[in-house]
Protein backbone atom coordinates (compact mmCIF):
# COMPACT_ATOMS: atom_id res chain seq x y z
CA UNK A 1 0.00 0.00 0.00
CA UNK A 2 2.83 2.38 0.92
CA UNK A 3 4.53 1.60 -2.37
CA UNK A 4 1.33 2.40 -4.25
CA UNK A 5 0.97 5.72 -2.45
CA UNK A 6 4.60 6.53 -3.15
CA UNK A 7 4.07 5.72 -6.81
CA UNK A 8 0.96 7.89 -6.97
CA UNK A 9 2.75 10.84 -5.39
CA UNK A 10 5.39 10.58 -8.13
CA UNK A 11 2.90 10.73 -10.98
CA UNK A 12 2.35 13.81 -13.05
CA UNK A 13 -1.26 14.02 -11.85
CA UNK A 14 -0.10 14.54 -8.27
CA UNK A 15 2.83 16.82 -9.06
CA UNK A 16 0.94 19.13 -11.46
CA UNK A 17 0.20 22.70 -10.42
CA UNK A 18 -1.50 25.63 -12.19
CA UNK A 19 1.69 26.55 -14.13
CA UNK A 20 1.79 23.16 -15.79
CA UNK A 21 -1.87 23.48 -16.71
CA UNK A 22 -1.31 26.93 -18.24
CA UNK A 23 1.68 25.78 -20.25
CA UNK A 24 -0.05 22.60 -21.41
CA UNK A 25 -2.90 24.80 -22.65
CA UNK A 26 -0.39 27.02 -24.48
CA UNK A 27 1.18 23.92 -26.04
CA UNK A 28 -2.22 22.68 -27.18
CA UNK A 29 -3.00 26.09 -28.71
CA UNK A 30 0.27 25.95 -30.65
CA UNK A 31 -0.45 22.45 -31.89
CA UNK A 32 -3.99 23.52 -32.81
CA UNK A 33 -2.82 26.63 -34.68
CA UNK A 34 -0.21 24.64 -36.54
CA UNK A 35 -2.44 21.69 -37.39
CA UNK A 36 -5.94 23.09 -37.84
CA UNK A 37 -5.18 26.67 -38.91
CA UNK A 38 -1.97 25.73 -40.72
CA UNK A 39 -0.12 28.74 -39.22
CA UNK A 40 3.56 27.90 -39.86
CA UNK A 41 2.95 24.19 -39.09
CA UNK A 42 6.59 23.22 -39.57
CA UNK A 43 7.48 25.44 -36.62
CA UNK A 44 4.41 25.46 -34.40
CA UNK A 45 3.84 21.71 -34.38
CA UNK A 46 7.32 20.77 -33.03
CA UNK A 47 7.35 23.74 -30.63
CA UNK A 48 3.80 23.05 -29.43
CA UNK A 49 4.51 19.38 -28.86
CA UNK A 50 7.78 20.34 -27.18
CA UNK A 51 5.80 22.51 -24.76
CA UNK A 52 3.59 19.52 -23.95
CA UNK A 53 6.63 17.30 -23.33
CA UNK A 54 8.48 19.95 -21.33
CA UNK A 55 5.53 20.60 -19.04
CA UNK A 56 4.71 17.09 -17.99
CA UNK A 57 5.37 17.25 -14.22
CA UNK A 58 8.10 14.88 -13.13
CA UNK A 59 10.06 13.89 -10.11
CA UNK A 60 13.15 16.14 -10.01
CA UNK A 61 16.55 14.47 -9.82
CA UNK A 62 15.88 11.56 -12.19
CA UNK A 63 17.65 13.29 -15.09
CA UNK A 64 14.43 13.75 -17.04
CA UNK A 65 13.97 17.50 -17.48
CA UNK A 66 15.64 19.63 -20.10
CA UNK A 67 17.51 21.61 -17.45
CA UNK A 68 18.81 18.50 -15.63
CA UNK A 69 22.32 17.43 -16.61
CA UNK A 70 22.62 14.11 -18.44
CA UNK A 71 18.98 14.00 -19.51
CA UNK A 72 18.25 13.16 -23.15
CA UNK A 73 16.44 16.46 -23.63
CA UNK A 74 19.40 18.29 -22.12
CA UNK A 75 21.71 16.78 -24.73
CA UNK A 76 19.34 17.64 -27.54
CA UNK A 77 19.06 21.17 -26.12
CA UNK A 78 22.83 21.49 -26.41
CA UNK A 79 22.36 22.36 -30.11
CA UNK A 80 20.26 25.34 -29.07
CA UNK A 81 22.46 26.66 -26.27
CA UNK A 82 25.58 26.48 -28.43
CA UNK A 83 23.87 28.05 -31.45
CA UNK A 84 24.47 24.95 -33.62
CA UNK A 85 20.88 24.40 -34.75
CA UNK A 86 20.35 27.99 -35.99
CA UNK A 87 23.56 27.72 -37.97
CA UNK A 88 22.41 24.45 -39.56
CA UNK A 89 18.97 25.92 -40.29
CA UNK A 90 20.68 28.80 -42.08
CA UNK A 91 22.62 26.33 -44.23
CA UNK A 92 19.34 24.82 -45.39
CA UNK A 93 17.74 28.24 -45.84
CA UNK A 94 20.62 29.30 -48.07
CA UNK A 95 20.19 26.16 -50.16
CA UNK A 96 16.49 27.00 -50.55
CA UNK A 97 16.75 30.70 -51.31
CA UNK A 98 16.64 32.04 -54.84
CA UNK A 99 18.24 35.46 -54.94
CA UNK A 100 17.30 36.12 -58.59
CA UNK A 101 14.68 38.73 -57.75
CA UNK A 102 17.06 40.53 -55.40
CA UNK A 103 19.82 40.49 -58.02
CA UNK A 104 17.40 41.79 -60.61
CA UNK A 105 16.41 44.73 -58.42
CA UNK A 106 19.10 45.35 -55.78
CA UNK A 107 17.53 48.53 -54.46
CA UNK A 108 14.85 46.40 -52.79
CA UNK A 109 17.61 45.40 -50.38
CA UNK A 110 17.22 48.81 -48.75
CA UNK A 111 13.75 47.80 -47.58
CA UNK A 112 15.31 44.80 -45.85
CA UNK A 113 17.69 47.20 -44.14
CA UNK A 114 14.94 49.64 -43.14
CA UNK A 115 12.86 46.89 -41.55
CA UNK A 116 15.69 46.22 -39.10
CA UNK A 117 15.03 49.54 -37.40
CA UNK A 118 12.45 47.76 -35.24
CA UNK A 119 15.33 45.90 -33.61
CA UNK A 120 17.11 49.05 -32.46
CA UNK A 121 13.93 50.78 -31.31
CA UNK A 122 13.09 47.73 -29.20
CA UNK A 123 16.61 47.67 -27.82
CA UNK A 124 16.01 51.14 -26.41
CA UNK A 125 12.54 50.22 -25.14
CA UNK A 126 13.81 47.11 -23.37
CA UNK A 127 16.63 49.04 -21.74
CA UNK A 128 14.15 51.68 -20.62
CA UNK A 129 11.98 48.98 -19.04
CA UNK A 130 14.88 47.84 -16.90
CA UNK A 131 16.19 44.84 -18.79
CA UNK A 132 19.96 44.32 -18.68
CA UNK A 133 21.79 45.25 -21.92
CA UNK A 134 22.36 41.63 -22.98
CA UNK A 135 18.73 40.75 -22.25
CA UNK A 136 17.56 43.86 -24.11
CA UNK A 137 19.57 42.89 -27.20
CA UNK A 138 18.12 39.36 -27.12
CA UNK A 139 14.60 40.75 -26.92
CA UNK A 140 15.26 43.37 -29.60
CA UNK A 141 16.32 40.77 -32.16
CA UNK A 142 12.73 39.44 -32.14
CA UNK A 143 12.04 42.49 -34.36
CA UNK A 144 14.05 40.78 -37.06
CA UNK A 145 11.24 38.18 -37.18
CA UNK A 146 13.79 35.46 -37.63
CA UNK A 147 13.47 32.54 -35.20
CA UNK A 148 16.92 30.98 -35.67
CA UNK A 149 18.66 34.37 -35.46
CA UNK A 150 16.77 35.22 -32.26
CA UNK A 151 17.71 31.88 -30.72
CA UNK A 152 21.32 32.23 -31.80
CA UNK A 153 21.79 35.68 -30.28
CA UNK A 154 19.90 34.83 -27.11
CA UNK A 155 21.99 31.67 -26.66
CA UNK A 156 25.08 33.84 -26.80
CA UNK A 157 23.93 36.79 -24.71
CA UNK A 158 21.11 35.72 -22.38
CA UNK A 159 20.70 31.92 -22.42
CA UNK A 160 18.17 32.05 -19.57
CA UNK A 161 15.74 33.84 -21.93
CA UNK A 162 15.92 31.37 -24.83
CA UNK A 163 12.48 29.91 -24.08
CA UNK A 164 10.45 33.13 -23.99
CA UNK A 165 12.42 34.79 -26.82
CA UNK A 166 12.10 31.79 -29.11
CA UNK A 167 8.42 31.31 -28.36
CA UNK A 168 7.77 35.03 -28.94
CA UNK A 169 9.76 35.09 -32.19
CA UNK A 170 8.06 32.02 -33.62
CA UNK A 171 4.63 33.08 -32.40
CA UNK A 172 4.88 36.40 -34.17
CA UNK A 173 6.18 34.68 -37.31
CA UNK A 174 3.13 32.43 -37.21
CA UNK A 175 0.85 35.38 -36.54
CA UNK A 176 2.02 37.35 -39.58
CA UNK A 177 -1.41 37.07 -41.25
CA UNK A 178 -2.92 38.70 -38.16
CA UNK A 179 -0.28 41.33 -37.31
CA UNK A 180 0.97 42.66 -40.64
CA UNK A 181 -2.10 43.35 -42.83
CA UNK A 182 -3.65 46.00 -40.51
CA UNK A 183 -0.31 47.84 -40.34
CA UNK A 184 0.03 47.65 -44.13
CA UNK A 185 -3.45 49.05 -44.67
CA UNK A 186 -2.99 51.73 -42.03
CA UNK A 187 0.21 53.08 -43.54
CA UNK A 188 -0.61 52.91 -47.25
CA UNK A 189 -3.27 54.44 -49.45
CA UNK A 190 -5.27 52.38 -51.91
CA UNK A 191 -3.46 54.13 -54.75
CA UNK A 192 -0.13 53.03 -53.32
CA UNK A 193 -1.30 49.46 -52.88
CA UNK A 194 -2.29 49.40 -56.54
CA UNK A 195 1.22 50.20 -57.79
CA UNK A 196 2.41 47.51 -60.19
CA UNK A 197 6.06 46.62 -60.11
CA UNK A 198 7.82 46.40 -63.45
CA UNK A 199 8.91 43.00 -64.73
CA UNK A 200 12.20 41.76 -63.30
CA UNK A 201 15.10 41.30 -65.69
CA UNK A 202 16.53 37.86 -66.28
CA UNK A 203 19.45 37.07 -63.99
CA UNK A 204 22.32 35.02 -65.38
CA UNK A 205 23.63 31.92 -63.68
CA UNK A 206 27.04 33.54 -63.26
CA UNK A 207 25.51 36.40 -61.28
CA UNK A 208 23.78 33.94 -59.01
CA UNK A 209 27.04 32.06 -58.45
CA UNK A 210 29.05 35.21 -57.73
CA UNK A 211 26.46 36.64 -55.28
CA UNK A 212 27.04 34.27 -52.31
CA UNK A 213 30.80 34.77 -52.59
CA UNK A 214 30.49 38.56 -52.66
CA UNK A 215 27.79 38.44 -49.97
CA UNK A 216 29.77 36.36 -47.49
CA UNK A 217 32.86 38.53 -47.90
CA UNK A 218 31.08 41.89 -47.59
CA UNK A 219 28.72 40.94 -44.76
CA UNK A 220 31.11 38.88 -42.67
CA UNK A 221 33.91 41.43 -42.99
CA UNK A 222 31.49 44.04 -41.69
CA UNK A 223 30.14 41.95 -38.82
CA UNK A 224 32.40 38.93 -38.22
CA UNK A 225 30.15 37.82 -35.36
CA UNK A 226 27.53 36.91 -37.95
CA UNK A 227 29.80 34.28 -39.55
CA UNK A 228 28.01 31.32 -37.88
CA UNK A 229 24.76 32.41 -39.54
CA UNK A 230 25.74 34.15 -42.76
CA UNK A 231 28.70 31.88 -43.46
CA UNK A 232 26.48 28.81 -43.61
CA UNK A 233 23.67 30.76 -45.30
CA UNK A 234 25.80 31.87 -48.23
CA UNK A 235 27.54 28.50 -48.36
CA UNK A 236 24.17 26.79 -48.71
CA UNK A 237 23.24 29.22 -51.47
CA UNK A 238 26.52 28.59 -53.26
CA UNK A 239 25.86 24.85 -53.15
CA UNK A 240 22.51 25.51 -54.79
CA UNK A 241 23.80 27.80 -57.49
CA UNK A 242 27.17 26.32 -58.40
CA UNK A 243 25.48 23.43 -60.19
CA UNK A 244 28.15 20.86 -59.35
CA UNK A 245 27.05 19.99 -55.83
CA UNK A 246 23.34 19.51 -56.38
CA UNK A 247 23.30 16.40 -54.18
CA UNK A 248 24.70 18.38 -51.24
CA UNK A 249 22.32 21.26 -51.87
CA UNK A 250 19.41 18.83 -52.02
CA UNK A 251 20.43 17.28 -48.68
CA UNK A 252 20.91 20.70 -47.08
CA UNK A 253 17.47 21.93 -48.09
CA UNK A 254 15.65 18.74 -47.12
CA UNK A 255 17.11 16.28 -44.62
CA UNK A 256 19.51 18.63 -42.82
CA UNK A 257 17.19 21.60 -42.32
CA UNK A 258 14.29 19.32 -41.42
CA UNK A 259 16.34 17.46 -38.79
CA UNK A 260 17.60 20.71 -37.28
CA UNK A 261 14.10 22.22 -37.30
CA UNK A 262 12.63 19.19 -35.53
CA UNK A 263 15.19 19.25 -32.72
CA UNK A 264 15.23 23.04 -32.52
CA UNK A 265 11.44 23.28 -32.26
CA UNK A 266 11.04 20.35 -29.89
CA UNK A 267 13.75 21.42 -27.45
CA UNK A 268 12.82 25.11 -27.53
CA UNK A 269 9.26 24.05 -26.74
CA UNK A 270 10.44 21.74 -23.97
CA UNK A 271 12.53 24.56 -22.48
CA UNK A 272 9.36 26.43 -21.54
CA UNK A 273 8.84 24.64 -18.24
CA UNK A 274 6.18 26.47 -16.29
CA UNK A 275 8.39 27.28 -13.30
CA UNK A 276 11.07 28.82 -15.56
CA UNK A 277 8.82 30.32 -18.22
CA UNK A 278 5.88 31.86 -16.39
CA UNK A 279 7.56 34.97 -15.03
CA UNK A 280 6.82 38.71 -15.40
CA UNK A 281 9.90 38.91 -17.63
CA UNK A 282 8.30 36.57 -20.16
CA UNK A 283 5.23 38.82 -20.31
CA UNK A 284 7.51 41.81 -20.91
CA UNK A 285 9.33 39.91 -23.65
CA UNK A 286 6.06 39.06 -25.39
CA UNK A 287 4.87 42.69 -25.31
CA UNK A 288 8.21 44.05 -26.51
CA UNK A 289 8.36 41.36 -29.20
CA UNK A 290 5.00 42.46 -30.59
CA UNK A 291 6.16 46.09 -30.59
CA UNK A 292 9.44 45.13 -32.27
CA UNK A 293 7.67 43.19 -34.99
CA UNK A 294 5.12 45.94 -35.64
CA UNK A 295 7.76 48.67 -35.79
CA UNK A 296 9.90 46.57 -38.15
CA UNK A 297 6.91 46.20 -40.47
CA UNK A 298 6.05 49.87 -40.25
CA UNK A 299 9.61 51.11 -40.80
CA UNK A 300 9.92 49.02 -43.97
CA UNK A 301 6.69 50.47 -45.36
CA UNK A 302 7.56 54.05 -44.42
CA UNK A 303 11.01 53.73 -45.95
CA UNK A 304 9.47 52.48 -49.21
CA UNK A 305 7.24 55.58 -49.24
CA UNK A 306 10.28 57.80 -48.68
CA UNK A 307 12.12 56.04 -51.53
CA UNK A 308 9.15 56.74 -53.80
CA UNK A 309 9.72 60.47 -53.31
CA UNK A 310 13.07 60.20 -55.06
CA UNK A 311 12.74 57.48 -57.68
CA UNK A 312 10.93 57.38 -61.02
CA UNK A 313 10.09 53.68 -61.10
CA UNK A 314 7.80 53.64 -58.05
CA UNK A 315 7.90 50.82 -55.54
CA UNK A 316 4.72 49.39 -54.05
CA UNK A 317 5.15 50.37 -50.36
CA UNK A 318 3.58 47.09 -49.24
CA UNK A 319 6.91 45.52 -50.12
CA UNK A 320 8.45 47.27 -47.14
CA UNK A 321 6.52 44.92 -44.87
CA UNK A 322 8.39 41.99 -46.41
CA UNK A 323 11.67 43.50 -45.24
CA UNK A 324 11.30 41.57 -41.99
CA UNK A 325 12.98 38.25 -42.46
CA UNK A 326 10.04 35.94 -41.83
CA UNK A 327 10.50 33.86 -44.99
CA UNK A 328 8.24 33.32 -46.84
CA UNK A 329 5.29 34.30 -44.61
CA UNK A 330 5.63 38.06 -44.86
CA UNK A 331 6.26 37.95 -48.65
CA UNK A 332 3.13 35.84 -49.05
CA UNK A 333 1.13 38.29 -46.94
CA UNK A 334 2.33 41.28 -48.99
CA UNK A 335 1.33 39.45 -52.15
CA UNK A 336 -2.11 38.63 -50.76
CA UNK A 337 -2.79 42.19 -49.58
CA UNK A 338 -1.72 43.48 -53.00
CA UNK A 339 -3.96 40.97 -54.74
CA UNK A 340 -6.93 41.93 -52.62
CA UNK A 341 -6.76 45.40 -54.13
CA UNK A 342 -5.96 44.23 -57.64
CA UNK A 343 -5.95 40.53 -58.57
CA UNK A 344 -3.60 41.20 -61.48
CA UNK A 345 -0.91 42.67 -59.21
CA UNK A 346 1.81 40.07 -58.59
CA UNK A 347 4.12 41.19 -55.83
CA UNK A 348 5.40 37.83 -54.64
CA UNK A 349 8.77 37.74 -56.40
CA UNK A 350 9.51 41.36 -55.47
CA UNK A 351 8.50 40.69 -51.88
CA UNK A 352 10.81 37.66 -51.79
CA UNK A 353 13.68 39.99 -52.70
CA UNK A 354 12.94 42.14 -49.64
CA UNK A 355 12.43 39.02 -47.54
CA UNK A 356 15.79 37.50 -48.41
CA UNK A 357 17.56 40.80 -47.78
CA UNK A 358 15.75 40.90 -44.43
CA UNK A 359 17.33 37.55 -43.54
CA UNK A 360 20.77 38.98 -44.31
CA UNK A 361 19.96 42.21 -42.46
CA UNK A 362 18.76 40.54 -39.27
CA UNK A 363 21.78 38.22 -39.19
CA UNK A 364 24.08 41.25 -39.53
CA UNK A 365 22.15 42.96 -36.71
CA UNK A 366 22.66 39.89 -34.53
CA UNK A 367 26.38 39.99 -35.27
CA UNK A 368 26.56 43.70 -34.49
CA UNK A 369 24.67 43.38 -31.19
CA UNK A 370 26.79 40.40 -30.17
CA UNK A 371 30.01 42.30 -30.85
CA UNK A 372 28.73 45.38 -28.98
CA UNK A 373 27.95 43.32 -25.90
CA UNK A 374 30.78 40.80 -25.88
CA UNK B 1 17.18 51.74 -13.17
CA UNK B 2 14.50 52.61 -15.71
CA UNK B 3 13.76 55.04 -18.55
CA UNK B 4 16.31 57.33 -20.17
CA UNK B 5 18.65 56.87 -17.24
CA UNK B 6 18.86 53.13 -17.96
CA UNK B 7 19.40 53.76 -21.67
CA UNK B 8 22.21 56.22 -20.94
CA UNK B 9 23.86 53.90 -18.44
CA UNK B 10 23.97 51.06 -20.99
CA UNK B 11 25.16 53.30 -23.86
CA UNK B 12 21.83 52.47 -25.49
CA UNK B 13 21.63 55.53 -27.73
CA UNK B 14 25.06 55.01 -29.25
CA UNK B 15 24.45 51.26 -29.64
CA UNK B 16 21.14 51.85 -31.45
CA UNK B 17 22.42 54.61 -33.73
CA UNK B 18 25.71 52.89 -34.55
CA UNK B 19 23.98 49.54 -35.06
CA UNK B 20 21.35 51.00 -37.39
CA UNK B 21 24.00 52.88 -39.39
CA UNK B 22 26.25 49.84 -39.71
CA UNK B 23 23.50 47.50 -40.89
CA UNK B 24 22.13 50.10 -43.28
CA UNK B 25 25.49 51.01 -44.78
CA UNK B 26 26.39 47.31 -45.05
CA UNK B 27 23.29 46.52 -47.06
CA UNK B 28 23.66 49.67 -49.18
CA UNK B 29 27.20 48.60 -50.12
CA UNK B 30 26.03 45.04 -50.82
CA UNK B 31 23.15 46.26 -52.99
CA UNK B 32 25.51 48.58 -54.90
CA UNK B 33 28.01 45.79 -55.48
CA UNK B 34 25.39 43.31 -56.69
CA UNK B 35 23.90 45.93 -58.99
CA UNK B 36 27.33 46.16 -60.64
CA UNK B 37 27.90 42.42 -61.05
CA UNK B 38 25.80 42.28 -64.18
CA UNK B 39 27.55 45.31 -65.70
CA UNK B 40 31.00 43.96 -64.93
CA UNK B 41 30.14 40.57 -66.41
CA UNK B 42 28.75 42.15 -69.57
CA UNK B 43 31.81 44.37 -69.86
CA UNK B 44 34.18 41.44 -69.46
CA UNK B 45 32.21 39.36 -71.92
CA UNK B 46 32.35 42.07 -74.59
CA UNK B 47 35.98 42.82 -73.90
CA UNK B 48 37.08 39.22 -74.37
CA UNK B 49 34.72 38.35 -77.21
CA UNK B 50 36.29 40.95 -79.58
CA UNK B 51 39.57 39.04 -79.35
CA UNK B 52 37.95 35.84 -80.53
CA UNK B 53 38.79 35.11 -84.20
CA UNK B 54 35.26 34.25 -85.27
CA UNK B 55 33.59 36.96 -83.27
CA UNK B 56 30.40 38.13 -84.85
CA UNK B 57 28.24 40.92 -83.57
CA UNK B 58 24.80 39.64 -82.61
CA UNK B 59 22.20 40.36 -85.23
CA UNK B 60 18.85 41.65 -84.25
CA UNK B 61 16.88 39.23 -86.40
CA UNK B 62 18.98 36.16 -85.61
CA UNK B 63 16.86 33.17 -84.59
CA UNK B 64 13.80 35.34 -84.61
CA UNK B 65 10.72 33.29 -85.10
CA UNK B 66 7.97 34.72 -87.20
CA UNK B 67 5.20 32.96 -85.41
CA UNK B 68 2.13 34.97 -84.60
CA UNK B 69 2.17 34.58 -80.88
CA UNK B 70 -0.35 36.46 -78.82
CA UNK B 71 1.48 38.01 -75.87
CA UNK B 72 -0.95 39.29 -73.24
CA UNK B 73 -0.37 42.48 -71.24
CA UNK B 74 -1.54 40.66 -68.16
CA UNK B 75 -2.51 37.08 -67.48
CA UNK B 76 -6.22 36.75 -66.74
CA UNK B 77 -7.20 35.21 -63.42
CA UNK B 78 -9.34 32.63 -65.25
CA UNK B 79 -7.00 29.64 -65.54
CA UNK B 80 -8.58 28.46 -68.80
CA UNK B 81 -7.86 31.84 -70.38
CA UNK B 82 -4.30 31.76 -69.05
CA UNK B 83 -3.89 28.25 -70.50
CA UNK B 84 -5.01 29.53 -73.90
CA UNK B 85 -2.12 31.99 -73.96
CA UNK B 86 0.39 29.38 -72.87
CA UNK B 87 -0.67 26.58 -75.19
CA UNK B 88 1.17 27.94 -78.29
CA UNK B 89 4.38 27.99 -76.26
CA UNK B 90 3.94 24.35 -75.25
CA UNK B 91 3.41 23.30 -78.85
CA UNK B 92 6.94 24.40 -79.66
CA UNK B 93 8.49 22.21 -76.94
CA UNK B 94 9.47 18.56 -77.01
CA UNK B 95 7.07 16.41 -74.99
CA UNK B 96 7.47 15.92 -72.07
CA UNK B 97 9.22 19.16 -71.24
CA UNK B 98 11.07 20.83 -68.41
CA UNK B 99 9.28 23.67 -66.58
CA UNK B 100 12.50 25.71 -66.59
CA UNK B 101 12.42 25.65 -70.39
CA UNK B 102 8.79 26.79 -70.42
CA UNK B 103 9.67 29.56 -67.98
CA UNK B 104 12.62 30.70 -70.13
CA UNK B 105 10.56 30.80 -73.30
CA UNK B 106 7.62 32.61 -71.70
CA UNK B 107 10.00 35.17 -70.26
CA UNK B 108 11.76 35.64 -73.61
CA UNK B 109 8.41 36.23 -75.27
CA UNK B 110 7.53 38.84 -72.69
CA UNK B 111 4.75 37.02 -70.86
CA UNK B 112 4.04 38.77 -67.55
CA UNK B 113 4.79 36.91 -64.30
CA UNK B 114 5.58 33.51 -65.83
CA UNK B 115 6.61 32.03 -62.44
CA UNK B 116 3.17 32.55 -60.96
CA UNK B 117 1.21 31.56 -64.05
CA UNK B 118 3.18 28.33 -64.45
CA UNK B 119 2.61 27.61 -60.78
CA UNK B 120 -1.16 28.15 -61.23
CA UNK B 121 -1.18 25.91 -64.30
CA UNK B 122 0.51 23.21 -62.22
CA UNK B 123 -2.00 23.58 -59.40
CA UNK B 124 -4.84 23.29 -61.90
CA UNK B 125 -3.22 20.09 -63.26
CA UNK B 126 -3.04 21.61 -66.72
CA UNK B 127 0.67 20.99 -66.47
CA UNK B 128 0.73 17.35 -65.42
CA UNK B 129 3.83 15.63 -63.99
CA UNK B 130 5.28 13.00 -66.33
CA UNK B 131 8.02 11.78 -63.99
CA UNK B 132 11.72 12.65 -63.77
CA UNK B 133 10.82 16.28 -63.15
CA UNK B 134 9.24 16.63 -66.61
CA UNK B 135 5.71 17.76 -67.45
CA UNK B 136 3.12 17.34 -70.17
CA UNK B 137 0.20 19.52 -71.26
CA UNK B 138 -2.98 18.05 -69.88
CA UNK B 139 -5.35 19.29 -72.58
CA UNK B 140 -8.61 17.65 -71.40
CA UNK B 141 -8.08 19.05 -67.90
CA UNK B 142 -7.53 22.48 -69.37
CA UNK B 143 -10.80 22.22 -71.25
CA UNK B 144 -12.62 21.19 -68.08
CA UNK B 145 -11.46 24.33 -66.35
Amino acid sequence: MEMLIQFLTNTGYYLADYRHVIMLAVGMIFVYLGTAKKYEPLLLVPIGFGILIGNVPFFKGFGLGIYEPNSVLHYLYFGVTTGCYPSIVFLGLGAMTDFSSLLARPKLMLLGAAAQMGIFFTLLSALALGFLPKEAASIAIIGGADGPTSIFLTAKLAPHLIGPVAIAAYSYMALIPVIQPPIMRLLTTRKERLIHMSELREVSKRERIIFPVVGVILCCFLAPASIPLLGTFFFGNFLKECGVAERLAQTARTAIIDTATIFLGLTVGASTQGDVFLTPKSVGIFCLGAIAFSIATASGIIFAKIMNLFIKDKINPLLGAAGVSAVPGSAREVHLVGQKEDPTNYLLMHAMACNSSGVIGSAICAGILWSFLL
Amino acid sequence: MYGFEAIDAANGWSMAVAGALIVFSGLVVLSFVISQINKVLTFLENRFSIFKPNHKAPQANENETEETLEVPHYIPSNIKEAARYYYPLIEGLDQPFDLTRLYEISQQKGFPHPHITISHLRQACILAPAGDGLFTWNQPQSEKN
